[in-house]
């Protein structure tokens, strides 16, 4: 604790020691300082510094040499670079000064332990200038009289020190100023310059290092003059059309120095420049006639200058001056091509001429007009024609035949050559074969295989598109080659159709094509593929070929892409030429996508996707289910209408009981003349005498089927002899029976006159007249249960009521019938039988079956057509029995049911009258 | 002499002349040219005429033929360092009156002076391959001319100019004779240049 103390006691005491040593020796004194002071170093030597200490601080401070520290920018010198030479100096060495930072300080450690500054030097470190190099002058003309000099060279390396350059020059008997660059270090520029004495230039570069000095150049400063090029030029037109004469004014004096020329020279359209040959030009001038120029073609103009000596620089190229050549007449005569087309009349060709307007190298001139003149070769006879046109095309309506086709360019000179085309009748010669195309050079090259003798070939082109016609170029080229790079403007992507013609002397070859691409893309869109049939397990899809327009190149396949939702998508290659395809092997009731890719050489694209699902069956899957089912239905029909066949009794029996022919009944022998057979002897019992002599009953036994076939019915047999069918009638009850025959039931209406003038003497009906135990009579109808067919007559007299046709059937009835006077016709057939009634009920008997039948006609013929409309049929009869006391309810209320029928034909129950039923 | 005899000395003597001459002819254009500027900036007609003007040296010289290379060697190198001095002079007092406004007539006149002393540089070789050696000017200072009004320094000054275009003729003539008969010739050349 103590010690610690005493150091801090020490060190402020010494650090006031040096404070007061400082400042009482004036107001700023040092203990020491360092030798050399702020050096300038060579980069890389070695450098030795001494730092001296004052004696007053050895005196004072107790500071000796052997204290001092060397640092540099704040970092310790080893100590091994350290000398003492004296108590009060010590030196450090360093090898190499590149390892030097500022400051470089020299310092203390007061009491061994507090390092204190004594001194510091700043070092600077660099290298001396480098020798300059590469020393060249040139003097620039900037008028008639101001030549400065510009010298540049090579300064040499960095030096990292303040450098001076300074260019020297002078003549070897007087000095001029130096010329100090500016900003620059390695060029200068003399304002001026004088001429034919030769001029001692050098460069001095000096730094804090040293001095440099670049080797002398001497020279006369006008062997390296750049002039100015020469001015005001003008370009006049000479005598011949090929000439053009340049002037110019030179800009330097003769006096100063002799030029030669450089003159140039280029068509205004080109770019490229000829030049007049050096030679001619290389003497002092300030013109010159350029010759060999193309007539009437305008000229861009340039010229330059230098010493004639050839020493020293070119001058910039002059200002261009433009100047036309005059009119030449044409050079050649325009090439010329010809389309043929088909004219209306089949004797006549259209002829389109068509030829190139001629290049302005070839025209030399502005072409005023074009002379055609066509000759007929023979055997067409005929004077040639001749026309003067301006455009590039005539057309011509022209006999079929040969002719020679002559075309001459004007311009104000003169006219060109004659161009000769040959127009055969027919391309009868040899055509080129092999015809291919190349690009090349960004340009489209067609080939071909030449046939032996063409005069030249002509190569047609056009540009195929659907969005515009195919608009014809050609080109003529000589006949020696055999291929020919088309000029034109060829765009890639594009399909051009090339037809190449050979032209002999005496004809021409027909013409040879191929199509071709300058560069193929891909195709701009892909087909649009749709399915045209779709099945269980394929589809076949179809698409459109794509448009030229789209193609961008020939298109080399088609791909097929398909799949399923979830399923890998399946490829299929199909050929270009094909636009129909079908997919098989796909999965039944499936939505498949598809879309189609077309192919070029480079590349494809795909269309739009098109989905579609196949069907759940195949084709004849249905079928092949329908028909064995329809066959067994239809099996199971026959089967059962056999079945009903052979059982048709049993089914009559129990379905539709066997409805004797009233007609064949016994009560059809029910006559005053035929007597009864059946034993009626119950009855007799059940109605006494008197009470029902006006009615007779018939009783049919149901269950004594046979002795009413073979008994009852014997009567009928007569009947049956005379008719055909006694069936038909009986059938007409249900027309659709199939015990029915419509055949029997038309044959038997046909007889039904015969039946009806027989049967009219056949009471199959009861009808009670008198009163009944006193009663008053009422006209009861009854409607009989009887099946047997009505008459014709019968059903359409209720259809027809009140209509002409039924009147007339009604005559046609009543006259069959009654044999009443037409003209009763008109009314109510009931009443026309009241009065038949009154007039003869002897004839009670048909009476009664008349009205019967009237009755019953109505039902029945509404059975015939809607035998299962009953409620219908009760309407009916309301209506058209209007005012009768037929009462249909109450007829049905005493129909019996199937069960109750009795199994005879029996009269239907009379509510009054006395009739009742059995 | 014995110098002067090398095929070098030859040589060096044929382009010292050469250059003189184009130098020359250089001079006479360029002064020709700056007669005219000084006419029209100095106000003057170009038609006055102007007396022998003092410390000018006349071109034209009698037995102009009969002189040595030496000779006319001398006689041109003297002629031009008059001619230094007179136009440094002028190109002084052309700055006095009208200070760096002028930016034609100053520059021309500095470039004339530097033909001069250019030319005058080629006579001091042309004399010391002559073995001859330049004479020595007289004095570092210039004699000191009268002081003149500024219509006659005016004057004075277009005197100079002419004169200087005469002395560009004489000298291109003169080298010519000197190129003709190379170094050496110190003697009489006889025959007259033709122009």
């Amino acid at each position: 604790m103590f010690s610690g103390w005493s150091w801090a006691v020490h060190c402020l005491y010494l650090f006031l020691n040096i404070c007061f040593l400082e400042v009482s020796g004036g107001l700023v004194q040092s203990c020491g300082h360092i030798i050399p002071e702020s050096p300038v170093l060579a980069l890389g030597s070695n450098f030795t510094a001494l730092c001296i200490l004052n004696e007053s601080c050895l005196d004072f401070g107790n500071i000796y040499a052997s204290q001092i520290i060397w640092k540099m920018k704040n970092k310790v010198v080893p100590k091994e670079q350290y000398r003492e030479i004296n108590i009060t100096v010590s030196s450090v060495t360093f090898n190499d000064t590149s390892s030097l930072a500022s400051p470089l300080t020299c310092n203390v450690l007061a009491d061994g332990q507090i390092e204190q500054n004594i001194y510091g030097i700043s070092v600077t470190v660099g290298l001396p200038p480098e020798k300059p190099e590469n020393l060249s002058c040139i003097v620039y003309q900037l008028s008639n009289l101001r030549y400065p000099m510009n010298c540049t060279w090579n300064p040499g390396r960095h030096t990292f020190l303040d450098t001076h350059f300074r260019l020297k020059y002078r003549w070897s008997r007087e000095s001029f100023p130096d010329c100090i660059p500016k900003s620059v270090n390695n060029s200068c520029t003399i304002s001026d310059v004088q001429f034919f004495v030769n001029l001692e230039v050098w460069v001095e570069a000096a730094n804090a290092l040293g001095k440099a000095e670049s080797d002398r150049l001497v020279f006369d400063p006008i062997e390296i003059v750049k002039p100015l090029p020469p001015h005001n030029l003008s370009v006049n037109s000479g005598i011949l059309p090929t000439v053009l004469k340049l002037s110019w004014e030179n800009r330097i004096s003769a006096a100063v120095m002799k030029l030669k020329f450089n003159i140039r020279y280029r068509i205004s359209s080109d770019t490229n420049w000829m030049q007049v040959p050096p030679e001619d030009t290389a003497s002092p001038r300030t013109s010159f006639s350029i010759q060999g120029l193309r007539p009437y073609t305008e000229y861009v103009f340039s010229i330059r200058c230098m010493k004639e000596d050839g020493v020293g620089f070119w001058s910039d190229w002059s200002e261009e001056k433009v100047g036309v050549t005059t009119e030449d007449k044409p050079s050649k005569g325009p090439t010329v091509w010809r389309t043929i087309d088909a004219s209306p009349s089949p004797a006549f060709w259209i002829v389109r001429l068509m030829w190139k307007a001629l290049e302005p190298f070839e025209a030399n001139g502005v072409i005023l007009q074009y002379e055609v003149t066509v000759r007929a070769k023979p055997p067409l006879s005929h004077p040639p024609w001749k026309y003067n046109v301006t455009a590039t095309t005539l057309t011509l309506k022209l006999p079929n035949g040969t002719y020679e086709v002559t075309l001459i360019a004007h311009n104000r000179v003169g006219a060109s050559p004659p161009s000769v085309l040959l127009i055969p009748s027919s391309n009868s010669k040899a055509p080129v074969k092999n015809i291919r195309t190349l690009p090349k050079d960004g340009k489209l090259w067609v080939g071909w295989t030449a046939p032996n003798n063409v005069l030249k070939y002509v190569i047609e082109w056009c540009l195929m598109s659907n969005s515009s016609d195919c608009i014809t170029e050609w080109q003529i080229e000589p006949g020696n080659i055999q291929g020919t790079y088309l000029k034109g403007d060829i765009k890639p992507f594009k399909c051009y159709l090339i037809t190449v013609y050979p032209l002999y002397a005496d004809g021409q070859g027909s013409g040879q094509s191929v199509k071709a691409y300058l560069q193929q893309g891909r195709p701009s869109k892909g087909p649009t593929v749709q399915t045209k049939k779709v099945g269980k397990a394929e589809a076949v899809l179809t698409w459109n070929h794509l448009t030229v327009d789209e193609q961008n190149g020939f298109i080399r396949s088609y791909t097929i892409l398909y799949k399923t939702v979830d399923g890998n998508e399946t490829a299929v290659s199909v050929d270009p030429s094909k636009t129909e395809y079908t997919l098989s092997s796909l999965t039944s009731d499936t939505l498949y996508t598809v879309r189609m890719m077309a192919y070029t050489d480079e590349g494809g694209r795909s269309g739009p996707d098109f989905t579609f699902t196949t069907q759940k069956f195949g084709r004849g899957e249905i079928e092949a289910i329908v028909v064995p089912v329809c066959l067994a239905f239809l099996l199971i029909v026959l089967l059962g209408v056999l079945f009903c066949f052979n059982k048709r009794d049993l089914i009559k029996k129990h379905i539709w009981p066997n409805v004797p022919d009233p007609s064949k009944s016994n009560i059809a022998q029910w006559s005053p003349q035929v007597p009864a057979k059946h034993n009626f002897s119950s009855k007799d019992q059940m109605y006494p005498e008197g009470s029902f002599t006006d009615v007779s009953v018939v009783e049919i036994e149901a269950d004594d089927k046979k002795s009413f076939s073979e008994q009852d019915l014997k009567p009928f047999d007569l009947l049956k002899k005379e008719k055909s069918t006694s069936e038909g009638h009986s059938s007409g009850i249900g027309g659709s029976s199939c015990m029915s025959s419509p055949r029997q039931s038309v044959s038997d209406s046909d007889e039904g006159e015969t039946t009806q003038n027989t049967s009219s003497t056949v009471q199959y009906s009861t009808v009670v007249l008198n009163g009944y135990r006193d009663q008053t009579p009422v006209q009861v109808f009854s409607r009989s249960e009887s099946t047997q067919p009505l008459l014709d007559s019968e059903e359409r007299l209720e259809d027809h009521a009140g209509g002409s046709d039924g009147t007339t059937q009604r005559q046609h009835y009543f006259k069959q019938n009654c044999g009443q006077d037409e003209t009763k016709t008109d009314k109510p057939f009931f009443e026309r039988a009241k009065q038949i009634i009154s007039a003869n009920e002897e004839d009670l008997a048909g009476f009664a079956q008349l009205q019967i039948s009237g009755q019953s006609s109505q039902p029945l013929g509404f059975e015939l057509e809607e035998n299962t409309q009953e409620a219908a049929l009760s309407d009916v009869l309301q209506t058209s029995i209007e005012g009768q006391t037929v009462r249909p309810e109450t007829m049905e209320g005493n129909v019996p049911s199937v069960d109750e029928m009795p199994k005879s034909y029996l009269p239907q129950t009379v509510r009054q009258g006395g009739y009742m039923p059995q | 002499m014995a110098a002067a005899d090398t095929p070098s000395a030859t040589l060096r003597h044929h382009d010292l002349c050469s250059r003189g001459i184009r130098l020359a002819r250089k001079m006479r254009s360029d002064v020709t040219d700056l007669l005219d500027i000084y006419v029209e900036r100095q106000g003057l007609d170009a038609s006055i005429s102007v007396a022998a003007v003092d410390g000018v040296p006349a071109a034209a010289a009698e037995c102009w033929a009969e002189q040595t290379g030496t000779q006319r060697l001398l006689d041109n190198l003297a002629a031009y360092r008059a001619f230094r001095t007179l136009l440094a002079q002028m190109l002084e007092e052309q700055r006095e009156q009208l200070g760096d406004a002028d930016a034609e007539l100053g520059p021309a006149l500095a470039a004339v002076l530097l033909q001069v002393s250019a030319f005058a540089y080629h006579l001091e070789e042309l004399l010391e391959l002559e073995s001859r050696g330049a004479p020595a000017e007289e004095g570092s200072e210039p004699p000191a001319l009268p002081r003149l009004s500024l219509f006659e320094q005016k004057l004075r000054g277009l005197g100079v100019l002419r004169e200087l275009a005469q002395w560009a003729v004489r000298s291109v003539r003169d080298l010519r004779q000197l190129a003709k008969h190379g170094p050496g010739s110190g003697t009489a050349l006889g025959l007259p240049e033709s122009q």
